[in-house]
């Protein structure tokens, strides 16, 4: 076994920085003779991630965690796999179980787990890691972002508005105007926002998110012909982007163009493998393609989740009608009801329409 | 030899159509021209805007068309706003104003004789038109913050306030009341009036909502929802409100356009409330004097993703031919206007999409609107008045559109065909349909805040043909509201209508029923199946005319 380990060690020394393609041969050379070498199969998974071949990556990590469970660092691989992936939710799993087995590794990943909680929305999660280390952090460009992000998203503006504040202190930057104009955006302010998501773009065209919020903006507008063009290059930079998928299928949807619609919202499950909305516009689609039950079981679960979710009591009720099943649908239309005059009571309706 | 060159000369055409892909030339299109201009009237809507925003300022400029003189011709009435926070209509430039078609493409203000005035009257907003006593005049139902009002008809030229003695007259505490509708849900031969209400406002409780320093009206969460009403004719002029026996009184909403038909064809009229962001009601006659609200089981009561949007005008007509009324409502920008098709009398469909009204629609604010076939080519069309609810932005002001139907399929923009007095861009607010120089053409009048109203004639210059049809009921009201009318062209298509003067919001529309025939001038037969269950056949029935029909003894 110590051979073994000093072979794998002298291939990674040899190959790995010049050529990771040449090592990814050894290492599948090596374990063709060696297949329950965790250290060789973990090594090939980094050659793979290495050469960007992110998938067959974390199909070597999977393999090498079922030989060696609870590994912090094959963990970590496959969870920075994942992210690179776009697949936050799979990625911030993975991190947070290497933390929970390795609290020394917490400091490696805390921006890494922040990002994805930003990712999937879990926005108060973000904060929870990231509001002790601002002190700490506070001359780190990437933590501001983060932090803005997070704070923005969890609606605590004023908060947010410092971290911008504290990142164009140190020059204007496609990060602080995204941020700014998605604090715009939040506030119904929408012609300061699409200054400020013009800039970012034209400081960086290629800056996550960006081309995101400039749809949701324009959408925003009622200019939804620009929105699905801003959609449009988010996916061609990012195919897995949440909001850009979302939203593109939402519009695809109200088009009718249902088998569009479905291929966008399951790209958006992607992101975001649970997502309530998703899911939701996905029963609507089920049930105007004709396919009630489907919408039914959706929904069930759905509310069977949040039991809060008015408006899918709302179209389950529909749902329930349409098969036939009167005494469900009175009683969900009720629930729906209920649900919908406390939230009209609970909204203060303060802002323009 | 001229034989074979004019044969050359015609294949030489037809390669021609099919280098270019063989398109068909596009239909000719009536344009519609302002005839306001030639008339000496004083009406302008006035929202008495004068910096404070009032939630009601945003409503204001209902119409109504209609023939109060039976001359043949339709005159038209407007609605006014008044002084806040006063409430009243303290000058003349609040008043409301009758004005009578001349005739001759001009119209006279006679709006002092004939009473109408409404000086005692608050913030006015929709008006309903229909005889609510058969005694062949057409009456007045006025919808307003403060006080509603009832106007007989007494066939001189002039009207009587009968709010009080009717009984029509009473509603909550400071409940305003925004569009109404005339119809016989019972069936009993006498019109019924269903009143769309909005919320509880006074000026004194009227909320202030600002942002950055400015003002800007309050979105409508923060006003409670309320119950819309009915009021059964009990004959002898006299009204029963049953909102609570009927049904109406268990839902609570915001109410703004009301459309009526039957929409399952089972011989009594429902009824269609659009609600601003509250679930839409519609509300399926029981057959027993009771309604059971169905917008979620017609699959109406939210939009496609189960939100409930600015829904603000309202129609139910048959866009596709197929014999069942569909159902048209607009919104705010940003939202997807509602067209629905009606399932056979079971469901609607949601077709906003497919028929590309999606599309359309996303970029204006739409407030009064309809079914209308413009260019009289059997298909109706999709008109909207539309503008922004306050002027906060550059694109504040808007056109109205028209959406044309192309084999009651999709539907495509035609509005900036039609001519610059259409596309002008303002705050529209109400608008009715009518045939005002009885060509034929259906004219549009609509009304925008701070502005006189346009009168718009069509030009009715595409050389299609058409049918007006003038119900008159024995049994059923003499107005023959709620009767169903079908139409077989010659060729066998077939066209359907219904008679009722509510459409859109705040408005009221020529109670004859139009048919566009298109290039058809013989008409088979006629079929109207009359609210008190008489069907009647007329055969072979011209073109081109106005045609009034007296619903038979049996």
């Amino acid at each position: 076994m110590k051979i073994a380990s000093l072979i794998v060690a002298v291939l990674a020394a040899a190959l790995w920085a010049q050529d990771p393609e040449a090592a990814i041969q050894a290492y599948r050379q090596y374990l063709e003779a060696h297949p329950d070498s965790v250290e060789a199969r973990s090594n090939l998974g980094a050659a793979l991630a290495r050469a960007g071949r992110y998938e067959e990556a974390i199909a070597e990590y999977d393999r090498a965690l079922a030989e060696s469970p609870g590994n912090p660092a094959l963990l970590l691989n496959l969870g920075l796999a994942y992210y690179k992936t776009s697949r936050p939710s799979e990625a911030a799993a993975r991190f947070e179980r290497a933390i929970s087995l390795a609290p020394q590794f917490k400091d490696q990943v805390t921006l890494l787990l922040a990002s994805c909680y930003n990712g999937l929305g879990r926005y108060n999660e973000a904060i929870a890691l990231l509001a002790p280390l601002e002190k700490e952090k506070s001359a780190d460009e990437a933590f501001d972002y983060l932090y803005g992000t997070a704070l923005i998203g969890d609606g605590q503006n004023s908060s947010g508005a410092a971290v911008i504040d504290r990142i164009l202190g140190r020059g204007d930057s496609a990060e602080a105007r995204l941020l700014r104009g998605t604090l715009k955006l939040g506030t119904h302010d929408y012609d300061g926002a699409l200054v400020d998501i013009e800039k970012s773009i034209a400081l960086n065209d290629k800056l996550p998110g960006a081309h995101a919020r400039l749809g949701e903006l324009l959408l925003a507008k009622g200019e939804s012909e620009g929105a699905r063009a801003a959609f449009a290059q988010e996916l061609a930079l990012d195919p897995d982007e949440f909001a850009s998928n979302l939203n593109m299928g939402v519009l695809a949807k109200q088009d009718q163009e249902y088998t569009e619609a479905r291929r966008y919202f399951e790209r958006a499950l992607k992101a975001r493998p649970n997502d309530a909305g998703v899911r939701y516009q996905i029963a609507n689609v089920d049930l105007a393609t004709g396919n009630p039950d489907a919408a039914r079981r959706t929904l069930e679960a759905l509310i069977g989740e949040s039991p809060d979710f008015a408006e899918a009591h709302a179209t389950l009720a529909t749902v329930y009608y349409r098969l036939d099943r009167r005494a469900d649908g009175d009683r969900e239309r009720g629930i729906a009801q209920k649900l919908m005059d406390r939230q009209d009571a609970a909204q203060a309706g303060d802002k323009p329409r | 030899m001229r034989r074979r060159l004019a044969l050359g000369w015609w294949l030489v055409v037809g390669g021609w159509w099919l280098v270019f892909g063989g398109q068909a030339p596009e239909p000719r299109r009536p344009h519609f021209t302002d005839i306001a201009p030639k008339s000496n009237f004083a009406y302008r809507t006035d929202n008495n805007f004068t910096g404070r925003k009032y939630f009601p300022q945003t409503m204001c400029g209902g119409v109504a068309a209609f023939d109060f003189d039976n001359d043949g011709r339709m005159d038209l009435f407007f609605t006014n706003g008044a002084k806040l926070p006063e409430m009243q209509k303290t000058d003349p430039r609040f008043y409301n104003c009758l004005l009578r078609n001349r005739g001759d493409g001009t119209f006279e203000d006679v709006t002092a004789h004939a009473g109408l005035l409404g000086k005692d009257l608050g913030f006015s907003f929709g008006v309903a038109a229909g005889d609510y006593d058969n005694d062949g005049f057409e009456d007045l139902f006025i919808c307003n913050a403060g006080r509603n009002a009832l106007y007989h008809n007494n066939g001189n030229g002039t009207f009587t306030d009968v709010t009080e003695r009717s009984g029509i007259g009473g509603k909550p505490k400071d409940v305003i009341s925004v569009a109404a509708a005339w119809f016989d849900y019972d069936n009993d031969g006498k019109l019924d009036l269903i009143v769309s209400n909005y919320t509880v406002w006074t000026p004194q409780t009227d909320k202030i909502c600002a942002a950055n320093g400015r003002e800007y009206y309050c979105h409508p969460k923060v006003y409670t929802n309320v119950a819309h009403r009915l009021y059964h004719n009990l004959g002898n002029g006299r009204f029963e409100d049953v909102t609570d026996s009927s049904g109406f009184g268990k839902e609570l909403g915001k109410g703004m356009g009301i459309a009526i038909a039957d929409f399952n064809g089972d011989g009594y009229t429902d009824v269609f409330v659009a609600n601003d962001t509250v679930r839409n009601f519609l509300f399926i006659n029981q057959k027993n004097g009771t309604f059971k609200e169905s917008g979620y089981e017609w699959g109406v009561a939210y939009d496609e993703s189960g939100n409930a949007g600015s829904s603000m005008g309202a129609d139910a007509k048959d866009y596709d031919n197929d014999g069942w009324p569909d159902l048209f409502y607009n919104n705010l920008k940003g939202q997807i206007w509602g067209l629905y098709r009606n399932m056979g009398g079971k469901y609607m469909n949601y077709v906003s999409g497919v028929s590309h009204l999606s599309r359309l629609s996303v970029r204006s604010s739409g407030w009064s609107n309809g079914f209308v076939d413009y260019n009289n080519d059997g298909w109706k069309d999709l008109y909207s008045a539309n503008g922004e609810i306050d002027n906060m932005g550059e694109i504040s002001r808007q056109s109205d559109t028209m959406f044309e139907n192309v084999d009651g399929k999709e539907f495509r923009d035609v509005s900036g065909l039609l001519g610059a007095d259409f596309t002008h861009a303002g705050f529209q607010r109400g608008s009715a349909f009518v045939d005002l120089n009885n060509d034929g053409f259906e004219d549009l009048v609509v009304t925008s805040l701070d502005e006189k109203p346009r009168i718009l004639l069509n030009s009715a210059d595409n050389g299609n043909h058409w049918l007006l049809v003038n119900t008159v009921g024995r049994r059923s009201n003499r107005d023959g509201i709620g009767a169903a009318l079908k139409l077989t062209t010659a060729s066998g298509r077939t066209l359907y209508n219904h008679v009722t003067t509510s459409d859109g919001f705040m408005s009221s529309s020529d109670k004859r029923v139009h048919f566009g025939l298109g290039g058809e001038e013989g008409i088979a037969s006629l079929e109207i199946r009359w609210p008190s269950g008489i069907v009647q056949t007329l055969k072979k029935v011209r073109a081109d005319q106005i045609l009034t029909v007296r619903e038979p003894p049996r």
